[in-house]
């Protein structure tokens, strides 16, 4: 390079070099809702109140990042100006950090359920080995969105369509057996609490699948909605 | 008014052009060749009629354009349209041909010693460098602003407004209401209005470029031609001739050289890249911002490079 | 002085050495020296001009030919008013020749020439002949226009001797004052779509013309000087004359004749006559500096 452009070029580098650094800093984030995931779904399995509340506090974490990031982003958009593939890379990492924060709150939510339901809560079996199919796919989903984006793969990205269907089939599942319970109000109640963490899993997946969506448009710098044929209920959310 | 005191000895009448065309519409900027523009105007009409009447600027287009220095080929083979009444950037990196190209419109690249150009210029269907062309015409028609402003330095402000139509051949006579409107059209009446007779030289460089605007302005082109015309100048000015661009769009089709990416992406309409004395992409200066389709493009737009 | 004593150490690089003090002072009294050195006799010829000449100078000074007398007294010596209109003549017919021509060939030399062979072999020549003596181009005319054809002195082939000392210098100065003129402005001019001719005569010339008039103006007064060229062709005679194609008086010429006669009054004269030159060349740049700030804005 030469000295004429070196200086130029060094400014470029810095700002390619921040880039990488901020999407690494996003997509660490997604190791951290595998982190928070897996602790919940533990926490619902053995009724651990404990680990429950850890979840609950480590949120704060998630939304620092998402601080972190977001000024990031602004300070990148004010100082670079990026343009074409970087400005597109700049806008889907802040639609992915949004998502990434959610799905901490999902986490949050599950977690909240725990010591909601009692100390010693009736426990239905397939129900809840329904709940921990569920959190498998979601982290699944979870895992390939992050190997999508860092990948930019598209073909990886429209793949969590699939995962997803899973766990929107598992949700149906689970209101179901919920509704079939019994009289038995503490158990009732307990199958209530159960739905809601199944929700909080099923908003999960849809994030992962609306992060597949960004790494589309940084791909190929088109925007286009992941939906399957059922466009209505499909990835919707469940009546109430 | 107190423009008694201008120098009228530069104000000879052009024997080409016949003096009974007192009255007639304007017609074409000379007796030879050049087409006719869309809507004729005649200097009866009011100033303000005139200024807000939309004009319609030519459609330049390239076809096969080559340019020479000596042997050397600096612009190789380009095939490019300027749509009428749009402001189209050319962008890339130092020593790509940009200038080059642009001088080959208004034929001013073969000024230079040993310099030629190949090839076709369409100004609408006239073909620039067909040999029955009156170089001195097209000129006339397509208008060009250079990077360092360079108002004539021996005359006033008004002078140089009006310097445009004397050295033309402009007839004889009050060119007064074409110096106010050229002014207004650069945005610099309001400034100079009470100071016309100081000499052009003595003004800020921003209100320079905006004078050797207007001096482009008031022999009523079609085609603006600006070869990097903000370098030379401070933010402030620069944003006032971006704003000054958008707005003469309605008049003049504008192609303007930048260095400066930012500026492309704020005033033009299409942005066409070259590298190497070749046209890589063109397209709506959206699209080459956001996502470029030749991977050259992304590199330079991106800084990876030049 | 040297560097506050408060000063840390790396500031002290700031502080100006004694030396590099000292070196400064010579320089420049060295220069101021020079100066005065080379102002002296510019003032000693002033102040002899003015004390020796100024008293010569008085109506009939300037109203009446020169006599020839040299013996008599000094009432009777005459003035020098044939020398001073021939010098005005020859050297007006001078000017007007080589000033438009040695302007169209610098104009030549700058727009159309630039760079070819052909240029640059007549800037050669016009260099070379800028360095010639000037009784060269006198004894030119002699042997062309007299000795040639046969015919006698006159005052034509005086301006014609001046003529040629007046060319190179006109050209070579017009010619720098030209290529001063910056690119740009041609180029504004031609991308309004101005022919050639007008780009040249009304904005590239008029932006140098405050320079091609001092050029003009230099070359004007060397020619108003020169005595050799005029010696052998326009001669010497006493008598007012208009009339071009006979002989015709000139003030160096008289200067000439005088300054080597024995009567102290002739003498005086001819101090007199060079104080005349003198003020004349001075009187010539004053117009021609007002009238072209007048006509062209500054």
């Amino acid at each position: 390079m030469d000295p004429l452009h070196a200086g130029h070029s060094q400014g470029r580098a810095h700002f390619q070099s921040q880039l990488r650094e901020l999407e690494a800093h996003a997509l660490g984030g997604l190791d951290l809702i595998i982190q928070q995931l897996d602790r919940a779904m533990e926490a619902l399995q053995h009724q651990d109140v404990e680990l429950a509340q850890m979840v609950i506090a480590d949120d704060d974490l998630i939304d620092g990042r998402f601080l972190e990031v977001n000024q990031g982003i602004l300070s990148l958009l004010a100082l670079q100006a990026p343009v074409a593939g970087d400005l597109r890379l700049v806008a889907a990492l802040l639609h992915t950090i949004k998502h990434i924060e959610r799905m901490g709150d999902q986490c949050v939510n599950i977690a909240k359920m725990i010591p909601l339901s009692g100390y010693e809560p009736p426990v239905h079996a397939e129900l809840l080995e329904a709940l921990l199919k569920m959190g498998a796919f979601a982290r699944s989903e979870v895992l390939q969105s992050k190997a999508a984006f860092a990948a930019r793969d598209s073909a990886l990205a429209e793949d969590l369509v699939r995962q997803d269907r899973e766990i929107n089939r598992l949700n149906r599942d689970i209101f179901r057996l919920a509704i079939e319970i019994g009289d038995d109000p503490d158990t009732r109640e307990w199958a209530m609490h159960m739905t809601l963490v199944a929700r909080a899993l099923e908003r999960i997946g849809d994030n992962a699948v609306d992060i597949g969506e960004q790494v589309a448009f940084v791909a190929t710098g088109l925007f286009r909605e992941f939906s399957d044929s059922s466009r209505g209920t499909g990835r919707g959310a469940l009546p109430g | 008014m107190s423009t008694s005191r201008k120098t009228e000895n530069v104000g000879d009448v052009d024997p080409g052009v016949p003096p009974g065309n007192a009255g007639n519409p304007k017609g074409a900027p000379a007796p030879e060749q050049a087409p006719a523009p869309a809507t004729p105007t005649s200097d009866s009409q009011p100033i303000e009629a005139r200024s807000r009447a939309p004009k319609k600027g030519f459609r330049v287009t390239l076809e096969g354009l080559r340019a020479f220095y000596g042997s050397a080929e600096q612009v190789k083979g380009i095939d490019l349209e300027f749509k009428p009444n749009e402001v189209t950037a050319i962008i890339g990196p130092s020593g790509c041909g940009k200038s080059t190209m642009v001088r080959c419109i208004n034929r001013m690249h073969e000024e230079i010693p040993g310099a030629r150009a190949e090839g076709r210029v369409m100004l609408e269907d006239l073909d620039v460098y067909d040999p029955s062309v009156d170089v001195v015409a097209v000129r006339r028609a397509i208008g060009m602003v250079f990077q360092k402003p360079n108002p004539f330095p021996t005359m006033s402000i008004y002078d140089n407004v009006a310097a445009g139509l004397r050295l033309t051949g402009r007839r004889r006579g009050d060119l007064r209401p074409r110096v106010e409107q050229a002014l207004r059209g650069a945005g610099l009446w309001n400034e100079v209005s009470g100071r016309l007779d100081e000499p052009g030289a003595g003004l800020s460089g921003g209100q320079q470029q905006r004078l050797c605007i207007a001096r482009s302005l008031a022999v009523d082109p079609e085609v603006i031609l600006m070869d990097e015309p903000c370098s030379a100048l401070d933010p402030i000015a620069t944003l006032k001739i971006e704003e000054l661009i958008s707005e003469l769009k309605d008049s003049v089709t504008i192609v303007i050289v930048t260095h400066n990416m930012q500026q492309a992406a704020r005033v033009a309409d299409r942005t066409a890249f070259m590298l190497d004395g070749e046209l890589v992409e063109v397209g709506a200066t959206n699209d080459v911002f956001t996502k470029p389709s030749d991977p050259r493009t992304e590199e330079y737009v991106t800084g990876k490079f030049g | 002085m040297s560097s506050p004593s408060a000063a840390p150490d790396r500031l002290a690089r700031f502080a100006v050495s004694p030396g590099r003090r000292r070196k400064d002072v010579i320089a420049r009294t060295a220069i101021q020296v020079c100066t005065v050195i080379a102002l002296i006799p510019l003032l000693l010829i002033v102040y002899y001009l003015l004390k020796k000449g100024l008293s010569s100078w008085s109506t009939s000074f300037f109203t009446t030919d020169p006599t020839g007398n040299t013996f008599f007294k000094a009432s009777s010596i005459g003035g020098i008013k044939s020398a001073l209109l021939g010098t005005i003549e020859i050297v007006a017919v001078a000017s007007v020749i080589s000033v438009p021509l040695g302007i169209g060939v610098a104009i030549w030399l700058v727009e159309y020439g630039k760079n070819s062979w052909f240029a640059q072999t007549v800037r050669f020549f016009v260099d070379v002949l800028t360095g010639v003596p000037s009784i060269v181009f006198g004894l030119f005319i002699y042997i062309v226009l007299i000795v040639g054809t046969g015919s006698s002195y006159a005052g034509y082939k005086g301006s014609l001797a001046l003529t040629l000392l007046m060319l190179p210098v006109v050209i070579r100065s017009a010619e720098v004052v030209l290529l001063l003129v910056p690119g740009g402005l041609r180029e504004a001019a031609l991308a309004l779509g101005a022919p050639r001719w007008k780009v040249i005569f009304r904005i590239v010339v008029p932006t140098a013309l405050p320079g091609m008039v001092t050029g003009v103006l230099l070359a004007v007064a060397r020619a108003a000087g020169e005595t050799a060229p005029l010696l052998f062709t326009a001669g010497a005679t006493l008598k007012t004359n208009f009339n071009l194609s006979q002989f015709m008086n000139s003030l160096p010429v008289q200067i000439y004749s005088d300054v080597t006669s024995p009567t102290p009054s002739v003498e005086q004269r001819a101090w007199g006559a060079a104080l005349t030159l003198v003020v004349m060349i001075l009187l010539l740049n004053l117009i021609a500096r007002l009238a072209a700030r007048r006509s062209r804005l500054a």
